[in-house]
């Protein structure tokens, strides 16, 4: 054994052991990565990408600034669920990516993720003359005119009605819309409606904007803080309380003065609705002209609903709606998971023990070091996707198992070429370096190819919507195939060296060749 | 030593036979795609009491959806597949399976829309036509000093596409039989084929290249027989090692990635054969201006020997 020889042996064995520690055991927490990452297919959860509906005037800034505060939003939103690892991205520069392991609901995470949670406060529109305007006023128009000429925002028109237990329903059914070319009404989905399709709800009334003095409207983006509490009246229920910021609390304040009736009169007048994606959910009287910076958002809640709102007003409003339906969606039961899992250790394991055992039947003692060489390529393998950490699909199991068998490829060109040698009438030990030397162009140019089709595979993959597949598998067959030159190379190569000069060295039935024969 | 490339006619006309019926498949049958290339939703439901497939079948048909595609998946469970559903019209499904058959839960469900579906196979056939041009320009740029590097890119990329039609063919055949369809998973197994299939013909052309500097051999076909029955038990060996534990992955994993695996086994034993038979000869095809033999009524042009 040469002084090198044994540094490099050294150095394998060093390698080695650290990739046990690592990898052992399996779900261990080592170098601050915790078991192997494992992909959404595996342990079941929720895939969604949505685009975002922007605004056709928005300029690329823009849309790249909103899609960022989309993701943190959502992230907020998603926080508050005790959802292990989600991964909200953006994707391209209209898209968000949102992964949710181990989160199989996907109705629930749909409108989590879906809610624009844009809050706004709203008082009734008054004639001249200080009444109520209904939609029925609008429609009598022949030519649609402003009310209040003042206020130009955008009007929605709530119908009130009672369901079948007699609670009072609030229903969004109607849009006026005003811009430089005309004034218009719309369906709640945005489009034009006919005046007749509206006349039944003529009694709805017509809200616009809450404004402050200095006519900035009061939304959501003025809250500091919203919490889930119960009442204290007779019948205590659940409501979101809320807190103003200081420039929030003054335009409250301004407003609440406006509509404060001091007889305590329930006429619409005095009403200030809370909207939230314009859809009214309470319009309580105002009873105090100031209520300094603080307030509370009641309605009919349950108590998870109120949750629900108190998550959603504090996480703040979408920057932008997101188009329905998402462009993907999918999702994947856990036990089905865990499954695969199982299924596809199976597979490596078996996979790798034929593999080792053709290996020692076709080269015996230099298809055994292979076999001791491919052992440590599994464990540095398994620990580089510990340690890195790759995110492991089925397909990039599918990609660690495949190059297993490939892994051997290159033990497989030097052993052939050792025994074209040795056949030449060389000693073990030349042939052993020709066998390596020789190979080696072969090796470099077909793992080249096959690297730059994982390259591209991975672009690919990067590319499409549905990437987790494609990504996987082109990510684990590239550090596969990497990390196979090196075992291939150094450690066979220095395993084998090990036998060169032992008695074991003469014995060419063990390297599978019958010298002067071919 | 075997003659291999002495019979080099033979090959493509065998490749050529396989080739011809994996096409009049294609174009028959075609490659049925799965929601990710063709848009719409599938949805697994499982039942707690055991449904039969007819009654499922009838259930489905009579709430509308006459186009659905149902395949049974294991006791009281179905996977239904059927244009891109909204929200209202799944709970809706839902709501109507369970009245009728009881307790339902719903296994897997995912959804593309037609806008995703179709960026997918853009950049999917982009992707196939990217590897190629890539790998033909590697593939020159190795055998740069050889005479005529274009050859052996032109060859690797023949053996590749040789490859890839063969897997489409005899993928499109298992289909039609089965009932499978394509998936990314699909395309991804045919990538890989086609990174195993130049990495195969590689090493031939390698050891080609080899004796040719080293000026072994009377003529170039001779070298290239030499060569590739020198590399011969290789290209055989680690196609069985890989097999190996592509049958493993197929036997164990099953179902769920079927479309990768089974892709990767068409193209291995045919990269295998391209690799050791096809690439080879086509490269002394084009040394000896033998192109003419293609075509049956011209009289073969003289070998340049």
């Amino acid at each position: 054994m040469t002084r090198k020889n044994a540094i490099s042996l050294l150095v394998i064995l060093l390698i080695f052991g650290f990739t046990l520690w690592a990898i052992l055991p399996i779900d261990a927490v080592k170098l601050g990565r915790k078991g192997l990452h494992l992909g959404l297919d595996l342990v079941g959860g929720v895939h969604l990408v949505y685009e975002a509906d922007f605004t056709a005037n928005a300029t690329g800034d823009d849309k790249n600034r909103d899609i960022n505060r989309a993701v943190t939003t959502i992230q907020q939103r998603i926080d508050k669920y005790g959802v292990t690892e989600p991964i909200i991205q953006k994707m391209g520069d209209d898209r968000i990516l949102i992964q949710l392991p181990g989160f199989t609901d996907i109705d629930a995470a749909k409108s989590l993720v879906e809610q624009t949670g844009f809050l706004e406060f709203r008082e009734v529109e008054l004639t001249d003359v200080g009444q109520p305007v209904t939609l029925g006023d609008y429609l009598e128009q022949t030519q649609l005119q402003l009310f209040d000429k003042q206020e130009k925002g955008e009007r929605i028109f709530v119908a009130t009605m009672m369901d079948e237990e007699g609670n009072m329903q609030h229903k969004t059914v109607a849009f006026l819309v005003s811009d430089d070319k005309d004034i218009r009404l719309t369906d709640p989905a945005g489009n034009p409606v006919d005046k007749e399709a509206l006349n039944e709800f003529a009694g709805g009334l017509s809200w616009i904007s809450a404004r402050g003095d200095d006519g900035t409207p009061l939304t959501g983006e003025f809250l500091a803080d919203a919490a889930p509490t119960i009442s204290r009246d007779i019948t205590p229920s659940p409501q979101v309380s809320i807190e103003w910021n200081s420039e929030g609390g003054t335009i409250f304040d301004e407003i609440a003065k406006r509509l404060y009736s001091p007889e305590g009169d329930y006429s619409p007048q005095h009403l200030l609705g809370i909207f939230l994606d314009s859809t009214l959910l309470s319009s309580p009287k105002i009873n105090e002209p100031a209520y300094h910076g603080s307030g509370v958002i009641t309605g009919r809640f349950t108590r998870v609903e109120v949750e629900e709102l108190a998550n959603l007003l504090k996480s703040g409003a979408l920057p932008m709606p997101l188009k329905q339906p998402p462009l993907y969606q999918e999702k994947i039961s856990a036990t089905l998971g865990a499954d695969f899992i199982q299924m596809s250790w199976m597979a490596g394991l078996i996979g790798i023990i034929l593999v080792m055992l053709f290996m020692i039947a076709y080269y015996r003692l230099p298809g055994f070091l292979a076999s001791l060489a491919l052992i440590f390529y599994g464990t540095l393998v398994l620990a580089l996707f510990k340690l890195i950490p790759v995110t492991l699909s089925l397909a990039g199991l599918g990609g660690f198992i495949l190059s297993i068998g490939m892994a051997v490829d290159a033990n497989v060109l030097i052993f052939e070429r050792m025994k074209e040698e040795i056949r030449m009438g060389r000693t073990l030990g030349a042939a052993v370096e020709a066998g390596f030397n020789r190979a080696w162009s072969a090796i470099r140019d077909s793992n080249i190819t096959t690297i730059i089709v994982c390259i591209i595979l991975f672009w690919l993959g990067s590319s499409i919507v549905a990437s987790a597949p494609v990504m996987g598998f082109a990510l684990t067959l590239l550090i596969g195939v990497i990390v196979s030159m090196f075992t291939a190379i150094v450690v066979t190569r220095t395993l084998l060296r090990l036998f060169i000069h032992s008695p074991l060295s003469k014995k060419t039935a063990l390297f599978s060749v019958d010298r002067g024969k071919k | 030593m075997f003659d291999v490339i002495g019979k080099r006619f033979w090959y493509f006309l065998i490749s050529g036979i396989v080739i011809l019926v994996g096409i009049i498949s294609l174009l028959s049958a075609g490659l049925p795609s799965g929601i990710e290339f063709s848009s719409g939703s599938m949805l697994t439901v499982k039942f707690e009491e055991p449904v039969e497939y007819d009654l499922f079948k009838e259930e489905l048909v009579s709430l509308g959806y006459t186009d659905a595609i149902i395949q049974s998946a294991g006791e009281g469970q179905f996977l239904i597949r059927t244009h891109e559903l909204s929200d209202s019209e799944k709970a809706q499904l839902e709501n109507s399976l369970s009245d009728r058959f009881g307790q339902v839960t719903e296994a897997q469900f995912s959804s593309v829309s037609p806008q995703v579906a179709s960026e997918t196979v853009n950049n999917a056939v982009i992707a196939v036509a990217i590897a190629a041009v890539g790998i033909l320009l590697y593939v020159t740029w190795a055998f740069r000093r050889m005479p005529r590097p274009f050859h052996y890119g032109t060859c690797a990329i023949a053996a590749l596409v040789h490859d890839a039609l063969i897997a489409m063919g005899v993928f499109s055949i298992l289909g039609a039989l089965m009932g499978w369809e394509i998936n990314l998973m699909f395309i991804t197994g045919l990538l890989a084929v086609i990174g195993y299939s130049v990495n195969n013909t590689v090493v031939v052309f390698d050891r080609i290249r080899e004796n040719l500097t080293k000026g072994i051999g009377s003529t170039f076909e001779a070298v290239v027989n030499n060569s590739l029955v020198e590399t011969l038990s290789r290209s055989v060996n680690t196609s069985l090692t890989t097999l190996v534990v592509v049958l493993a992955l197929l036997l164990f994993v099953g179902a769920s990635i079927q479309n990768f695996v089974v892709v990767l086994i068409i193209g291995i034993i045919a990269g295998t054969f391209s690799s050791v038979c096809v690439a080879p000869s086509l490269l002394v095809v084009w040394d000896k201006g033998e192109w003419g033999r293609f075509i049956p009524w011209r009289k073969p042009s003289k070998p340049k020997a």
